[in-house]
């Protein structure tokens, strides 16, 4: 039995290489993004073998699946800007019945939708009956629970999952927090300037409900901050908040509004990365470990990272929103 | 006992109001009168599970937080539909796909 555990793993590992090197190698992209996905299927796969089907799961649906998709999308969009720069006239797909083309066409627009009640009723049936045998077959492990528990007095917080994730694994916290940044990193360079035209609201409705809401809005987002060191809350919802009264600030009235320069905003994307590197390192220096704090100073030191991570959270969430770097610093 | 059977038929009576509310959503030929049947999910829907939580809230301050969500979904979702029904007004429906 294991010698055939063995021989599977070292196929799968075989397989996961070999369709690397192949997507990588390879010169036309259709085959590159076809191998691409099949690499997120196998990597699925090992996930499984690893005892880990949650991140075999997340592989699988975002990994293999959106960004597979997202690919495919893209590639065609590129094939049809290629095609007009060649020919000088817009690009229609050629009439192929089969072919890479169906798919990517299935994908833009569906089929013909054909009034069925069956189908969702039995798809309906099969999920619910899915979702309410999973709910019959909790697991008893207690997981980690224990073990967290046995060591909150040492976290500095009175909330387990405030614990886990600015102290026991803050490790998770902080490469999350960067890989935030990186995505507004991406989307600024793209070297996209035009910010979302000004659409003036009709009416005096909607500035009404925004001076309701926003100030509303500012005081729930600093309470979720504040209550995530006693009761769930926390940097991410509280910046999550924040970031959707900016957006609706910038949606409703962007004339109104002015540019935020350049140097304070990138301080303040930074701030929740730049700050949670600089305490990890204290902490590696101090004899913690890397991102380990003192027991007294666990508190204060994470509040800090809260505060800085919350604001670079909103500002990041509204920057992505706007999707154009602030203009006028090409420097 | 008597909190938990209220809590149960307040909530399950807001739960009719959302169901007919999607269904709304889905059947109704047009759009303001999607947005008439989305409105009965928002308000009384949500306010009578609301109603239905309290009797589950700890305390006033609980209780406090539920009136201000529900008073908030309230806003939020009166200022959203008057703005698709403006835009709708101004520019006509989106084409549809029937």
């Amino acid at each position: 039995m294991s010698l055939l555990l063995v021989i599977f793993d070292l196929v799968l590992l075989a397989g996961i290489i070999g369709v690397a090197w192949r997507c990588l190698a390879s010169t036309d992209l259709f085959r590159a993004v076809v191998l691409f996905i099949t690499f997120g299927l196998l990597l699925a796969l090992a996930w499984v073998r690893l005892e880990a089907p949650d991140i075999a799961l997340a592989e699988a649906a975002i990994g293999a699946g959106i960004t597979g998709a997202l690919l495919l999308v893209t590639l065609e969009r590129l094939r049809s800007i290629m095609a007009e720069r060649h020919s000088g006239r817009p690009h229609t797909p050629p009439p192929d019945p089969s072919g890479p083309h169906a798919l990517l066409r299935a994908l833009h627009d569906p089929p013909p939708e054909r009034h069925s009640f069956f189908p969702a009723l039995i798809f309906a049936l099969v999920v619910g009956s899915l979702l309410v045998t999973a709910l019959w077959h909790q697991p008893q492990s207690t997981g980690l629970e224990p073990v967290v528990d046995a060591h909150m007095d040492v976290s500095g917080v009175d909330h387990p999952i405030t614990a886990v994730l600015l102290n026991f694994r803050a490790y998770d916290t902080f490469l999350e927090l960067a890989i935030v940044l990186i995505a507004l990193l991406g989307a600024w360079s793209l070297g996209r300037h035009d910010l979302i035209p000004a659409r003036p609201a009709p009416g005096p409705i909607l500035p009404g409900t925004l001076r309701l809401l926003v100030p509303v809005a500012i005081v729930t987002g600093v309470y979720v901050l504040w209550a995530g060191s006693h009761a769930p809350g926390g940097a991410f919802q509280a910046g999550a908040i924040l970031g959707a009264a900016g957006i609706l600030l910038v949606l409703a009235r962007p004339r109104q509004l002015p540019m935020a320069p350049g140097i304070p905003l990138r301080l303040g994307i930074t701030a929740g990365v730049a700050l949670f590197l600089l305490v990890g390192l204290y902490g590696l220096g101090a004899g913690h470990g890397f991102l380990g704090y003192a027991d007294a100073w666990a508190y204060p030191l994470i509040i800090l990272i809260e505060v800085a991570a919350t604001l670079s959270i909103a500002l990041t969430l509204v920057a992505l929103f706007v999707a154009g770097r602030p203009a006028g610093d090409d420097a | 006992m008597i909190a938990n059977t209220l809590t149960v038929i307040l909530v399950l009576a807001g739960l009719v109001f959302f169901a007919a509310g999607t269904a709304g959503l889905l059947r109704f030929p047009d759009v303001y009168s999607r947005l008439h049947a989305l409105t009965k999910a928002d308000n009384v829907g949500l306010g009578l599970v609301i109603l239905g939580l309290m009797f589950q809230a700890g305390g006033p301050a609980d209780i406090l937080k539920l009136i201000l969500i529900w008073v908030l979904v309230l806003a939020a979702g009166t200022t959203a539909a008057h703005m698709v029904a403006q835009r709708t007004w101004t520019h006509g429906e989106f084409e549809s796909d029937r």
